[in-house]
């Protein structure tokens, strides 16, 4: 359509067009899953790209709202469910993932995720990730990973690089970080996977990949912590390092290559392991009890 | 003395190593005597480890009259083994009868064996245990079987019955294994018939269970309140069990996982107790009934999840059976040392529900009650049950399933509700109503920060208070709804007849001692009340099943009924007597034990005694 058209007819016909495009954009919306309350997140935070990438996830994947259930622990992660307009529950320090796993047993019909920082998933609720993901809980589970605890301001996590300067160790972390991939292939996550703050069409795609299959999805997402970590996970080390993943898989549910891959490739990003065979919990209870 | 108004009421305890069959005979012996019309309360006391000779007693109650406490001293002692049994001599009435092995395999020093140990007065028969078990099947095993053959022969319960009991006992074992029992048993029988010289007077012939003949035929369940908290949540509906293994809860665990698949729910054996209360806390978000069961260590890590039940008021079960403590405590013990922990544990201004059965019958009630409360007012409730009820063994009447109402609770929001839903509506009752995932205009946002009536974040002064108020107002309505206290004694005759304050409205008689009780010590508080009676001390006795919100006004008019007020409780300070003396304001006497062993009806008469 030539735009800089001035007759009459083109004129309706160009705002008849927009009406159209924009009622499809609306109608397509995913904002639609934005609930009305403005994030309380520092300008620049990374989770804004992890948001944008769930609602599109969710948008491409049509789900009801009423029907989604994102169940959050503590931290600046925790307020996710208030941002997202469905059913939320933020629950307690470190514990989504039993809440969540609670609510898909009782409720199969729902789409669940547990979302939770490093520090909350990791420190704290640490116990729990490993028998979820050996029990194979149908349940997406998102790591909001910025390798610091935020809302306190500034503390070591479980993720925080060996002698980083912190609040709670200005002279440098004496703690190994853990390799939160490593873990959940350990644990036995049937789905694992890594996505960057920064890459939204990226996080887009493996939060739906995760959200479609059917057993315990792992999810960790790179993203930096502007306002407490200016050294090492910053939006410019992130971009300068972050890489799709390079795995030669032998195929996807190859455990030596995705372990081999998370050992190697701290910045790669993408599907390191899926057994897509495997019976989520609720089908292998019904399988023990027919 | 006509033989139908003989009356005979006995402890028997059988005294043994851990892996002898001593829980075994007791088991068997309270069926039979169930079966043959008797009333019966059984109690196993054994060790923590599994196996290495530990001492385990089967204590048995049998009446043909109503039992409100399982008795402190025993009539009848058997030992299967003579040390332990030696160091159960003190819990021997002095004129008992004590039945023991006069042909050991390795014989006792003289002084060493029990019989030597006992007191003059004691009646001691000797049975050749192990040589009629040897007799028998060729092995020692059945010496408890051989007992057993005794018992019968002494007391004059029917051979033939006892037989089949034993057969129906083993039933699904080989037959050689069935033999070889009641072949000791017969031995054991034939044995004592013809060489015990009987010089005591007990005797069950002719004596039948009390009440009515339809009562009297009615079939009884026998059946431990663990067994019957987990048949009250599957008549109430439960669909969802999270637990963790701790005695004495895990039975709970162990049944429902069996039976929740039949109802279409589903069991989930967690990692932890905080895992356990989380799930619980997220289906019962999810709208529908569940259910978690602890002891004291596990209830220590589910404190941090209750106050997340009440805040973003998710409905939510807590089984807490109560055991020595505190930390890891005395595992096999009963003990009532929880109260404080679940009725003020945790942090902030938490108002919760606390109920406690106050025996093995009203364990289903209570179940029922607390499924029912924790949805309609959308909190927590926690069960306080104590190893005495979770194990202990009695025969009841078939409790009546629950009514729809109680089926049915949570009160959903209407269509006006609906238009701009406010999950978290301030309400007179303090109920909101509430909507469950998948409903579409009833989205909302649950948390345990401090919230507005959408449950957005809102810490304002005035906020937190007006949230605060709204959920503190919901104990009215629980009490409103809460079965009344139960009163016995209060005009001086009607001891024994379970009666409600509102009942004693029309006198205004005193009584000496008012004896305040809850939880298992209630049925010994109400014995002992009516065994004062007839020494002339009048007493009443008041034992509410709802322990938070407490029902205060009818325990002040209780109490302005009694000239003194007595607490018998099995923990060491006496926490319900502090919270008690906080509400009437006056002293009380405390009766404490941390013995292990349930409180005893002669315990708390002896108090009176002194008082």
């Amino acid at each position: 359509m030539d735009m800089a058209s001035t007759d009459m007819t083109a004129d309706t016909d160009r705002s008849l067009y927009l009406d159209e495009k924009l009622a499809q954009v609306q109608e397509k919306d995913f904002l639609k899953y934005r609930s009305p309350d403005l994030p309380t997140w520092c300008p620049g935070c990374g989770y804004f790209g992890i948001m944008d990438a769930f609602y599109k996830a969710c948008r491409e994947l049509d789900l009801p709202h009423e029907n989604i259930c994102a169940v959050s622990g503590i931290g600046c992660s925790g307020r996710t469910p208030i941002f997202i307009n469905s059913y939320g529950f933020h629950t307690l320090h470190g514990r989504s993932i039993p809440v969540a796993t609670g609510l898909k047993l009782a409720r199969e019909d729902l789409t669940v995720f547990a979302m939770a920082g490093d520090g909350d998933a990791l420190g704290i609720g640490g116990g729990h990730l490993p028998h979820a993901a050996r029990k194979n809980i149908d349940i997406t589970f998102i790591l909001f990973d910025n390798a610091i605890y935020g809302l306190t301001k500034g503390q070591s996590s479980s993720t925080t690089p060996y002698e980083m300067k912190t609040n709670s160790h200005p002279v440098g972390n004496p703690d190994t970080p853990l390799n939160p991939i490593k873990l959940a292939l350990a644990y036995g996550s049937s789905f694992v996977a890594r996505g960057y703050a920064g890459d939204p069409e990226g996080m887009k795609a493996i939060i739906k990949a995760g959200t479609l299959h059917k057993g315990f999805s792992f999810i960790q997402i790179l993203t930096p912590c502007v306002t407490f970590d200016k050294a090492n996970r910053t939006w410019k080390a992130l971009k300068e390092n972050v890489c799709c993943l390079n795995l030669h898989l032998p195929a996807p549910d190859n455990m030596e290559s995705a372990m081999r891959a998370a050992e190697n490739e701290p910045y790669g990003v993408g599907i390191f392991f899926q057994d897509k065979v495997r019976p989520s919990y609720q089908d292998t209870l019904r399988m023990l009890n027919a | 003395m006509k033989i139908s108004d003989r009356q005979m009421n006995i402890v028997i305890e059988i005294c043994g190593s851990a892996g002898e069959g001593t829980i075994s005979a007791g088991e068997i012996f309270s069926r039979f005597m169930s079966a043959q019309g008797f009333e019966i309360m059984s109690f196993d006391a054994y060790p923590a480890e599994i196996r290495g000779f530990g001492k385990c007693v089967a204590h048995t109650r049998v009446s043909s009259t109503p039992i409100y406490s399982p008795g402190k001293l025993a009539d009848v002692l058997i030992a299967l083994n003579d040390n332990h049994a030696i160091s159960q001599l003190s819990a021997l009435k002095k004129d008992g009868i004590l039945i023991y092995d006069n042909q050991p395999p390795k014989p006792h020093e003289e002084d060493k064996s029990v019989v030597a140990q006992a007191d003059a007065e004691t009646i001691s028969y000797g049975v050749p245990l192990t040589m009629l078990a040897q007799k028998a099947a060729g092995n020692a095993r059945g010496r408890n079987m051989v007992a057993l053959g005794a018992v019968t022969a002494l007391f004059h319960l029917d051979r033939d019955a006892f037989t089949d009991s034993i057969k129906e006992r083993y039933g699904k074992k080989k037959q050689i294994v069935i033999d070889a029992n009641v072949n000791s048993f017969l031995e054991g029988f034939d044995w004592t018939k013809e060489h015990i010289d009987k010089t005591d007077d007990i005797s069950f012939e002719g004596l039948t269970r009390p009440g009515t003949p339809a009562q009297q035929t009615k079939e009884k369940l026998i059946i431990n309140g663990n067994q019957l908290v987990a048949k009250a949540a599957l008549d109430a509906d439960l669909k969802f069990y999270a637990g963790y293994p701790i005695t004495p809860a895990t039975k709970i665990m162990e049944i429902l996982s069996k039976e929740l698949p039949k109802h279409g729910g589903a069991l989930l054996q967690t990692e932890d107790e905080i895992s356990a209360i989380g799930a619980v806390i997220g289906a019962g978000y999810g709208g529908i009934r569940a259910m978690t069961g602890t002891s004291g260590p596990g209830f220590a890590l589910m404190t941090e999840f209750t106050g997340l039940s009440v805040m973003a008021e998710v409905p939510a079960v807590i089984i807490d059976s109560q055991r020595g403590g505190p930390s890891t405590g005395i595992p096999t013990k009963t003990e009532q040392s929880d109260f404080n922990a679940a009725v003020f544990g945790g942090t902030g201004d938490c108002p919760r529900v606390v109920l406690a059965p106050t025996d093995t019958q009203s364990c289903y009630d209570a179940t029922v009650l607390a499924l029912y409360i924790a949805e309609k007012y959308q909190t927590l409730v926690v069960l306080l049950l104590d190893f005495f009820l979770s194990n202990s063994i009695r025969n009841i009447d078939a409790p009546q399933k629950p009514a729809q109402k109680m089926l049915n609770a949570n009160i959903a929001p209407d269509a006006a509700d609906l238009t701009d839903y406010q999950r978290y509506k301030i309400t007179d009752s303090g109920i909101s109503p509430r909507t469950i995932p998948g409903t579409p205009d009833g989205m909302f946002f649950a948390t345990g920060l401090e919230h507005d009536a959408l449950g957005r974040p809102n810490y304002t002064d005035k906020g937190h208070l007006a949230m605060t108020a709204k959920r503190f107002r919901k104990h009215a309505g629980v009490l409103n709804e809460a079965p009344a206290p139960v009163i016995s004694g209060l005009d001086g005759s009607s001891a024994g007849t379970d009666t409600k304050m509102s009942d004693y409205s029309g006198t205004k008689k005193m009584v000496d001692i008012g004896v305040i009780s809850w939880g298992s010590s209630a049925g010994a508080a109400h014995e002992a009340v009516m065994t004062a009676a007839g020494e002339g001390i009048t007493g009443a006795a008041f034992s509410s099943m709802m322990l938070s919100p407490f029902p205060e006004n009818d325990l002040a008019a209780f109490a302005d009924r009694c000239k003194k007020i007595l607490i018998p409780e099995l923990n060491y300070t006496g926490q319900f007597a502090d919270f008690v003396t906080k509400i009437i304001q006056r002293p009380v006497e405390r009766l404490t034990f941390i013995t292990g062993r349930p409180m005893a009806a002669e315990d708390i008469v002896e108090k009176m005694r002194e008082m």
